[in-house]
Parts: structure tokens; C-alpha cells; sequence
């Protein structure tokens, strides 16, 4: 990236060096991957640079300050204007050059179709600029094509021309209506695929979901984006037009509406955006992992791609994020996704199938295929019989220890220091140094003539020391 | 022999070393001659505790004793029969013997109060266990599976009934005791397909598998059939097990001897058609009430089995002539068959059957309506080693038929005839079968006394005669019975109304007696039951229910006498407060008692005699009304000790 370039944003100069690089390209397999890795960095820092003048005016006018939008608005028109002429150029150069390869102007097509997303995205940000409940619509930059996706689908397509057109007409100079239609419809397409998901999230089906292992797509068949951690980790991903409020899913925002005025409660306001079908084919969109390293990761040779933003979201929180949530029943378990920790909640504290070594299951069939894989395992009777290492692994309290502790001296009689016991521990399966202890007196009632070191409540009390 | 010893023991002692009266006590084959030895002296009970293998023990009292003494020999010992047999009774009476048992088998069967600190101290104390039966002890669980799995050399154990067992004490016991050979875990209702699976995982040399009643799937069979030693594989009343489940066990492992599939709704022909297909080895083929026809497939793939199948039932099916005479041309080895409740078995079929299997030594014909003279005739025509024939409700048999049994089939040692139209030729018929040990004729209302006669004439051998309702017998019939089958052991008279003392009295010189029923037989009195409990103390059952006459005094000869007495029914009799509290208080081996409708026994009287049972009771059956009347802590103090009480709601109804 050449930062010169950016304050002028001399969009059409890097173009055409763009695709002077491509002409020696000629794999198409190779040109995709590379494009998508160099334009998207590329223009993001771009949006970066123009949000933080957004973000400039946003907190100069909080209370509505009409210098501001002016800027901003002419910034717009000027990146139009640009848009125009790549446009142009590239139709010119259609009819002079025959021998234009198709797959670059495909790439060309691609880049119009992202910076008209960003302008798409700078419009609604001015117009946030223009209310005074405004919070954090464009909080550390908002330039992935899912969350642009997020805000235009949020709004109906009609709405959202409606408030662009309040804005200076600029779409209908800028762009053809067909494209941006295609625009709107390909982002809120897989818009509708990432919300599925969340419905049918599991445990089991993590990985699956996470990417797209089965698919197998041939390498240059689809597109690779890759957000920033940043923006992975923004909490909200559809932002209410009027007042800026962020949601987490389309529908509840079309909900939200309805508290804006009648126009948005209509059913065809309130419906879900249906798809629309297209004669030209979308292309099919992967995302990739910015963690380098990852096999997620665009960079990594057995490279598994992610099939939805949802995927990268959980799958960027699970591996590579710190695991905040933590179950408050068990206070063990850790998880950095919150679907994650209520899966568990669900279930924990019913893991009452107990192996004797401890490992515990929620299933019968879990243990018991447990036991049959491992030689000498038995199903544990109760929480009495699970020996020392069980109860450390099940992090269960440090005061069942202190007790039992407390227990073995009263039983013993004598003090027993640490270092005694340390002794003891060694020799766990001679029962026989306690069987002379007594514990008819309050364990057994009446069967003095027993005894039995082995039985299970005696043993449990020692097994938690070995 | 032992008679001359008694007399003379000091010098047989100095003359005869212990090896020798080793020698000798091995030819004493009697128990009861046994009993005499050991009573000679010292040396002689010695000589016996070192070669006695087995002990069956009746009372608690005596436990520790004999263990104590037979603790360095015996190898195999039944507390079945011992009453109050609790953990601590258990453990203290292991602990005589410690360190020195060599016990392989234990039987605890129906011993309720057992748990498992006393399994757990079994099998401490055995460290060469074996075989373990816990049969019907409906306390045991997990926790007890849990304790006898320490057992690791265990190979044989019965768990049927212990309806507390689930998937998990049956996993202890799999893991813990790897070299089961053969396990029973019938009407264990918890147990799911689950722990079958990880059973047929890690006992690997099951050959008996009894899995019945169970709610078992196919997925069961399929690790069943994994077991490649298995050969004996019983599942009754499987009703969630079909075809493809069968399907599994024809995996080529052809191990099966015998397969018991009776009950299974969903089985059908096609399903036992691919065991026997599996298994060409099968011997034993059990198919009742499973589906309601034969297929003509499944009678033709019964020639696979030609050599080797010997018994064939075929409970409840429609067997047509046809059928029959594919089963004789196919299986001519057979050995025996059960047509019970079969219907349309005609005179035809069974002569076609008999025809082919000339072998057949057990046949049975219950409930098989159409039967007439001429399939009896065929009968005993074709098989001469007869020794079992049921004809129960075979009404159109006369005694013609019985002729041709009595005449050819001199092995005879088992016939039923309840519900016959038999008369008293019939009997003389049968008495020429000298080998006649149980004899069934209920409801045969024309048998009279003269029957009776021509029975004890050669009845020797008789151990059960069936006389239920058999109205026309007298006490001379009693008399002549006793004169002639001095080894009878079971007797039921039921409804023989003619039957007074007197007959009572001659009965009294069976010692053998073990089983009498007088129920109904009102013009009985306490005399005739003090005569018989004198005469019969080995007795342990006795039905008195509807003996109207019958009062204290009775009960306390029978307390007095018959010590082994464990089951009695004294519903309806006259007895009062004394002869209950006297009767529950004095017989230690007594468990299980019928006390219904006893007027003149007051509600202390119930309270006190059952105070009085010290907890050896394991079932007791009382009117609803005293579940109210009875203390609280009495009714769960029996319960404690593993007593199961039946509350019925019966009318008083003085007349039978």
C-alpha cells in the first residue's frame, strides 16, 4: 500500500497498475487469491482513513453540525466521481483491447463492487452523524463486506434508497440500479446463511460448522475475504438507520423498526428480505482466518476455508480468543463464545455417570463405551466411590479434602503429620493399616462383626489421599 | 452297618483309622444313615466333616456351628433354605472359617436379608468362589453386583429377579469377573440393551446366557452373537427382539445347543429359520407362543437338524397332521416334545410324530382337546421308553387308552391326568408301571379308594400324588396309599371332603412327607393334625387353609414337631392368639405364612405373634383391614428384615 496514495485516493492510478500486474497473471486460480489478498487490505486502510474523518466530524458535531456533513458529503461525491471514471475506462478499454482476459475484468467488477460498498457504508455513517442518539455506528471501522452486507440488508432495499436519495441522489449517478441490486441481494444472501446457524449451533457439529471441510471446492472456485480481528469481534452486525442502535440479527432489528413510525410496520417492512433470482450466477464467498498460522488462515497449505461470517466469528472466538465466559455452576469451564456456555449450562451438573477413574459422562452410553475401551474401569456407584484423581479433575471443593483430612485424624486417633500421610499414599492397597479403626461406632450400626476395610464409604475416605 | 458300629464305637475307633471310615462313610449313601453316623460318636462326625462337600443349612441357628466345622471341606453350601439370614449372620459365620474356605459355589437364593456387606465379605472370605445364585433376592442391586464382583474367579451366577440390578451393577460384574461362564440375569427389568453390550464385551466365555423378560432390542442379539462360546441362550418373553435381531446370531459362529425364544411376539419363522441355519449343532429349540403358525419353510429346515435336535417345543402353536409328520420324518432323534395347547393335534398327527421319533421319552399333549384312545395307542406302540406323558384336559382319553400306556410303556415315571374322565380301571391299568413316581389326578372325581388300592399295590416309588377335588376318596384309600408308597412326598388332597382323622392318622407313617395339602378338608381336626405332625416331621409345606376345625391344639403339636415346617397357609382356621404366637415363635424355619381371615386372633395377637417370628419371615399375607391396625414400626421392622407382605381384600366367606 502506498501510502501517498491514500489522502487523494487515487483510486483509477492503482487500477490500472493492478491490472497491468494481472495481465502477467495469466492463472486464474492465482490472480483471485492474490487479488482478493491485496485489494482487500487495500481499501480497507481506505475506509480506515476516511472513517476516521466520519469519526472527525462525528464527535466535532455531535449536536448536528452542518460543516461536517457538507465534508463528508463531498468526500462522497468525490469517490463517485472515481468510481465513474474506472467504470469508464474500463468500457473503453473493453472495446479497444479485445484481447482483455475476462477474469480481469471480473477483478475490476469485484473492486467497483467494494468501493461502492464503502460508500454505501460512509452514507449511512453521515446520516448517523445527523441524529443525536448515535452511538457506535462506525465503531473501530466498520469495512467488511458482511457487516456492510448487515446495514444494507437491515434496511429494506427501499428504504435504503429512499435515505440515499435524501442524500444527494448520489447512487443513481454512481452506480447502475442492476448492480447495486445485485449488491444488495448477494450481501443479504449470506446474510440469511449466517443467521441460520445460530439456530442449529451444537456441540457436536463444531467443526462442521466451523468450516467447510466436506466441500472440498476447488481452490480458485470461490472467493477469499478476510475480515480483521476487529471487526470479528464487533458485537453487533445490523444497526438500526434512524437511531443507530446496534442488533445482533436482522430480524430483531425489523422488530426494532416498528418503534420508528408506522412506514416500518408494515408487512412488507417487517418481512424477511426474500432473495430474488438472478440470471448472473453470485460467486460463492470463503472466508478466511486473519490469525496467521491458523489452517483457517488463506496463508496455511492444507487452507480450510469458512463458509459464513457466523463460522468466522466462533471459530476466531474458539481458537483464538481468551475464554471469558465462565459457567457459574461448575466455575470450571471456560468458554469465549457465549452459545458455547449455555450449551454447557444446559447440561452441567448432570454429568452423573461416573467412571471409577473418575472421567465423568452425561451420557450412560458415553461411560460405558468408556469402560468397554479401557481395561479394569467399572461405572462408580455414587460420588463415594470416585477415587482421589476423579475429585481433582472434577474440581470439586477443597473443603471435602480439609474435611475428609479432618475425618482420617479423628479415626486415627493420633496427629498424623503431612509427611506420614505422604507415606500412606504410596501404599493404597493396603487396606489392612486401617481396618482396625472402628467405624461401626458411626457408620454401621450394629454390624460389629464386620470387618470389612474394603467397604466403600472407608475406602472413598482414603482414596481421596492417594 | 452303621448299627453294629454304633454299638461298639470305642473299639471300631482303635481298630479303624480315619481313612478307613472314609472308606466306609463313602458307601452310606442315604442321608438319613448319614445322620445316623455322625450321631455314633466323635470320630465318625469327624470322618464325615472331612469328606463333606456340600451343606445345605435350614436354620440361622446352627450356621456358625457347621460352618465352623465343615469350613477346611466344603465346596458347595445353600443357604437357600436358612431363614433370617442377614450381612451380619453371614459375615460372622464366614469369619468361623477364615482363611481356610474353599467354597465354589454358594447358593443364596431367596435369601432377602443378604446385602452386599455380606457379598462383599463372601467374597472376601472365598477366594475360590465359583458359581453364586442370588436368584429372586428382589433387594439386590447394584451395590451388591458391585460387592460380588470382587469375585474374580467367579464363573456362574444367577442374578433372576433381582429387580434392583441395572445396566451398572451388571458392568461391575462384567468387569470384575471376566471369566463368567454362565449368568441368569432374568426379569432383571433395568438391565437395556447397553449393558448386554458391554457384557458380551468383556465376558467373552459366556457358553449360558439367560436373558428373558428383558427390554432388550435387536442391538442386544447383535452383541450377543459375538459370544462365540455361547450354548445356551435363553430369552423369554423378548418381545422387542424380531427377526433381524435372530438374523444376527447366523454369524456362522454355529456354537448354539439350545435356544429358547418362547414368547417372543415378534419372532416368526423366517428369524429361527437363520438360527438354525447359524447353528447346526442345536439340540434345544423352544418356540412356544411366539407366532401363531408353522411355516412349511421352517418345518423343512428342521432336516438341517436331523442329528442332533433332541427336544422340540412347540407350545400354543396350530400343529396339523401335516406338520407333525414332517417334525417325525425330520427330527428322529427327538427326544422330547411339547405340543401344549397346540390346536388341531389329532390322532392322525400324533401317530405320524411317533412314527418317525421312536425315541421320545417326554411327550407333552396338555390341552390337546381332539386327542383320542388311538393316539395313546400309537403311543405306546411306537415308544417304548416313555417316561413322562402329560394329558392334562384331554377329555375324550378313556381308560382304554391308559391300557395300551400301562401295558407298553413300562418306564412310565411321570403321568398327568388332571382333568380326565379316568375311573378306577385306569389305575389298574397304571399300576403296572413300577417305575410311577409322580401321579396327577386332579379332578378326576370317579377315582375312588379301590383307584387308590390298585395304585399303592406297585407304587413303591411314588413321590407326588395329585388327588385335588377327587371327592370320592376315604380314608381307607389313605390307608392303602400309605401302606404301599411309604416314599411319597407331596400329597395333595385339596377338596377331598370325605377325609377325616383317621385318615389323617395313617398318613402320619410317611416319613417322607414333605408336602401336604389339606386345604377344604373340613371335617379335620387338631388330632389328625397333631397325628401327622408327629409322624411327618421332615414336613416344610402345609396348606390348612378352610380346615375349619382345626384350633390351637394343632398348631402347637406342629410347633412342637415339625421343626423344618417353612410354608403354611392357616387362613380361615380357628386359632386363636396362643396357637399363632406359639406356632410363629417356636418353628425357626418358618417363612412364609398365609394368615387370612383368622376371626378369633385379635389385632394384638397378629402383633404379637409376628413380633414373635423374629424376622423370618419372607412373605406374609394378611386382610387389608390390619395394614391399619398393625403398628407401624411392626410393618416396617418385617419389611427391614426383607419380608414382603401381600395385603388382600377378600370377603369372609366360610364355605369353600
Amino acid at each position: 500500500m502506498d501510502p501517498k496514495q491514500m489522502p487523494t485516493f487515487e483510486a483509477g492510478s492503482s487500477m490500472s497498475s493492478q491490472s497491468r500486474n494481472l495481465n502477467q497473471n495469466q492463472r486464474v486460480t492465482e490472480f483471485d487469491v492474490r487479488e482478493t489478498e491485496q485489494s482487500l487490505p487495500r481499501f480497507s486502510s481506505r475506509l480506515d482513513n476516511s472513517f476516521h474523518q466520519s469519526n472527525q466530524a462525528q464527535q466535532v458535531a455531535m449536536n448536528w453540525d452542518p460543516r461536517a456533513v457538507l465534508d463528508s458529503l463531498d468526500i462522497l461525491g468525490q469517490k463517485i466521481h472515481q468510481i465513474q471514471d474506472i467504470v469508464r475506462r474500463s468500457t473503453l478499454g473493453n472495446e479497444r483491447q479485445l484481447s482483455i482476459q475476462p477474469n480481469e475484468f471480473a477483478a475490476q467488477q469485484q473492486l467497483i463492487n467494494a468501493d461502492l460498498t464503502c460508500i454505501v457504508i460512509e452514507l449511512i455513517s453521515t446520516a448517523g452523524t445527523l441524529l443525536p442518539l448515535i452511538k457506535n455506528a462506525s465503531a473501530s471501522g466498520i469495512n467488511s463486506p458482511g457487516q456492510i452486507g448487515g446495514i444494507a440488508s437491515s434496511a429494506s432495499d427501499l428504504d435504503l434508497v429512499d435515505m440515499l436519495q435524501q442524500n444527494d441522489n448520489v447512487v443513481s449517478e454512481g452506480a447502475k440500479d442492476s448492480e447495486y441490486e445485485e449488491l444488495i441481494k448477494g450481501l443479504s444472501d449470506w446474510d440469511d446463511e449466517g443467521i441460520k446457524p445460530i439456530s442449529t449451533e451444537d456441540d457436536d457439529a463444531k467443526d462442521n460448522e466451523d468450516g467447510v471441510s466436506g466441500e472440498n471446492l476447488p481452490l480458485g472456485s470461490y472467493e477469499v475475504l478476510q475480515l480483521e480481528k476487529e471487526e470479528i469481534l464487533a458485537p453487533h452486525t445490523h444497526f438500526c438507520a434512524i437511531c443507530g442502535k446496534g442488533f445482533k440479527r436482522d430480524a430483531n432489528l425489523r422488530m426494532h423498526m416498528r418503534g420508528h413510525g408506522d412506514e416500518y410496520k408494515s408487512p412488507s417492512a417487517l418481512a424477511k428480505p426474500s432473495k430474488e433470482a438472478s440470471s448472473e450466477p453470485i460467486p460463492i464467498k470463503r472466508y478466511s482466518c486473519p490469525f496467521i498460522g491458523c489452517k483457517r488462515n488463506k496463508e496455511h497449505k492444507n487452507f480450510q476455508p469458512l463458509k459464513t461470517i457466523l463460522c468466522v466469528k466462533n471459530h476466531y472466538k474458539r481458537s483464538h480468543c481468551d475464554k471469558s465466559y465462565t459457567c457459574r455452576r461448575c466455575n470450571s469451564k471456560k468458554f469465549s463464545v457465549m452459545a458455547d456456555l449455555k450449551t454447557h449450562e444446559k447440561h452441567c451438573g448432570s454429568n452423573k455417570w461416573l467412571c471409577s477413574c473418575g472421567t465423568t459422562f452425561s451420557r450412560k452410553d458415553k461411560l460405558f463405551g468408556h469402560i468397554a475401551l479401557f481395561q479394569g474401569h467399572t461405572p462408580a456407584l455414587s460420588m463415594d466411590e470416585v477415587k482421589s484423581q476423579g475429585m481433582s479433575v472434577q474440581g470439586q471443593s477443597d473443603e471435602a479434602m480439609a474435611k475428609t483430612e479432618d475425618m482420617d485424624y479423628l479415626i486415627s486417633g493420633n496427629v498424623i503429620d503431612d509427611t506420614n500421610f505422604s507415606g500412606l499414599k504410596g501404599a493404597d492397597d493396603d487396606l489392612g493399616y486401617f481396618s482396625s479403626m472402628n467405624f461401626d461406632s458411626f457408620t454401621f450400626g450394629g454390624i460389629d462383626g464386620l470387618q470389612q476395610p474394603s467397604f466403600d464409604t472407608s475406602e472413598s475416605l482414603f482414596s481421596f489421599h492417594k | 452297618m452303621e448299627r453294629a458300629q454304633q454299638q461298639s464305637s470305642d473299639s471300631i475307633l482303635a481298630t479303624l483309622s480315619v481313612d478307613l471310615l472314609i472308606q466306609i462313610l463313602d458307601r452310606v449313601a442315604d442321608p438319613r444313615d448319614r445322620k445316623s453316623w455322625r450321631q455314633v460318636c466323635r470320630g465318625f462326625l469327624l470322618a464325615e466333616a472331612l469328606r463333606r462337600r456340600s451343606l445345605r443349612v435350614l436354620r440361622r441357628e446352627a450356621l456358625q456351628g457347621l460352618l465352623r466345622r465343615y469350613a477346611a471341606c466344603l465346596e458347595r453350601l445353600d443357604l437357600s433354605a436358612c431363614p433370617a439370614l442377614d450381612d451380619h449372620a453371614l459375615a460372622a459365620a464366614l469369619a468361623a472359617g477364615a482363611g481356610l474356605w474353599r467354597l465354589r459355589s454358594v447358593n443364596l437364593s431367596r435369601a432377602s436379608g443378604v446385602g452386599w456387606r455380606g457379598l462383599a465379605a463372601l467374597a472376601k472370605a472365598c477366594p475360590h468362589l465359583e458359581a453364586v445364585d442370588l436368584s429372586h433376592c428382589v433387594g439386590v442391586g447394584d451395590r451388591e453386583a458391585a460387592a460380588l464382583a470382587a469375585a474374580a474367579g467367579l464363573r456362574e451366577l444367577w442374578l433372576d429377579k433381582c429387580l434392583g440390578l441395572t445396566d451398572v451393577g451388571l458392568a461391575k460384574v462384567a468387569v470384575g469377573c471376566p471369566a463368567l461362564e454362565m449368568l441368569g440375569i432374568k426379569w432383571c427389568l433395568e438391565i437395556s440393551d447397553i449393558g448386554i453390550e458391554l457384557l458380551a464385551k468383556k465376558c467373552q466365555n459366556l457358553r449360558v446366557l439367560d436373558i428373558s423378560y428383558l427390554k432388550i432390542t435387536n442391538r442386544s442379539l447383535q452383541f450377543v452373537s459375538s459370544l462365540g462360546k455361547l450354548e445356551d441362550l435363553s430369552m423369554v418373553g423378548c418381545s422387542h427382539i424380531d427377526d433381524a435381531g435372530l438374523q444376527f446370531l447366523n454369524n456362522g459362529s454355529n456354537s448354539l445347543q439350545s435356544v429358547d425364544v418362547s414368547r417372543c411376539e415378534n419372532v416368526t419363522s423366517s428369524g429361527l429359520i437363520s438360527v438354525i441355519e447359524g447353528h447346526k449343532y442345536l439340540q434345544n429349540l423352544n418356540i412356544g407362543d411366539c407366532f401363531p403358525e408353522l411355516a412349511p419353510l421352517f418345518l423343512s429346515k428342521l432336516n438341517d437338524l436331523r442329528d442332533s435336535l433332541t427336544v422340540l417345543k412347540l407350545d400354543g402353536f396350530q400343529v396339523f397332521a401335516p406338520s407333525l409328520k414332517i417334525i417325525g420324518l425330520n427330527c428322529r432323534n427327538l427326544v422330547e416334545i411339547g405340543l401344549s395347547k397346540c390346536k388341531w393335534v389329532t390322532d392322525e398327527g400324533v401317530s405320524e410324530l411317533v412314527a418317525g421319533c421312536v425315541n421320545l421319552m417326554t411327550i407333552d399333549l396338555t390341552c390337546c382337546h381332539l386327542l383320542t384312545n388311538k393316539a395313546l395307542a400309537a403311543i405306546g406302540d411306537k415308544c417304548k421308553n416313555l417316561t413322562c406323558l402329560q394329558l392334562e384336559s384331554c377329555k375324550l382319553i378313556t381308560d382304554k387308552g391308559l391300557d395300551c400306556i400301562g401295558t407298553c410303556c413300562l418306564n412310565l415315571e411321570e403321568i398327568d391326568l388332571t382333568d380326565c374322565t379316568m375311573t378306577n380301571a385306569a389305575m389298574k391299568y397304571l399300576s403296572r408301571c413300577s417305575e410311577l413316581k409322580v401321579l396327577k389326578l386332579g379332578l378326576c372325581d370317579k377315582i375312588s379308594d379301590e383307584g387308590l388300592v390298585h395304585i399303592a399295590s406297585n407304587g413303591k416309588k411314588l413321590r407326588v400324588l395329585d388327588l385335588y377335588r377327587c371327592f370320592e376318596v376315604t380314608d381307607d384309600g389313605l390307608a392303602a396309599i400309605a401302606t404301599g408308597c411309604k416314599r411319597i412326598k407331596n400329597l395333595n388332597l385339596c377338596y377331598c371332603t370325605r377325609i377325616t382323622d383317621l385318615g389323617l392318622k395313617h398318613l402320619s407313617c410317611l416319613e417322607d412327607l414333605l408336602d401336604l395339602e389339606l386345604r377344604g378338608v373340613h371335617y379335620i381336626t387338631s388330632l389328625g393334625i397333631t397325628a401327622i405332625a408327629n409322624g411327618c416331621q421332615h414336613l416344610t409345606e402345609l396348606d390348612l387353609k378352610h380346615c375349619h376345625l382345626v384350633d390351637d391344639a394343632g398348631l402347637f403339636a406342629l410347633g412342637q414337631y415339625t421343626k423344618n415346617l417353612r410354608q403354611a397357609n392357616l387362613s380361615y382356621c380357628q386359632v386363636s392368639s396362643m396357637g399363632l404366637c406359639n406356632l410363629l415363635g417356636s418353628l425357626k424355619c418358618l417363612q412364609d405364612v398365609k394368615l387370612v381371615h383368622l376371626t378369633r386372633v385379635p389385632v394384638e395377637g397378629f402383633e404379637s405373634a409376628l413380633r414373635a417370628s423374629g424376622g423370618r419371615l419372607k412373605k406374609l399375607k394378611l386382610l387389608t383391614g390390619l395394614r391399619h391396625l398393625l403398628s407401624p414400626g411392626l410393618i416396617q421392622m418385617l419389611q427391614a428384615w426383607g419380608c414382603r407382605i401381600r395385603w388382600v381384600d377378600k370377603p369372609l366367606n366360610l364355605v369353600p
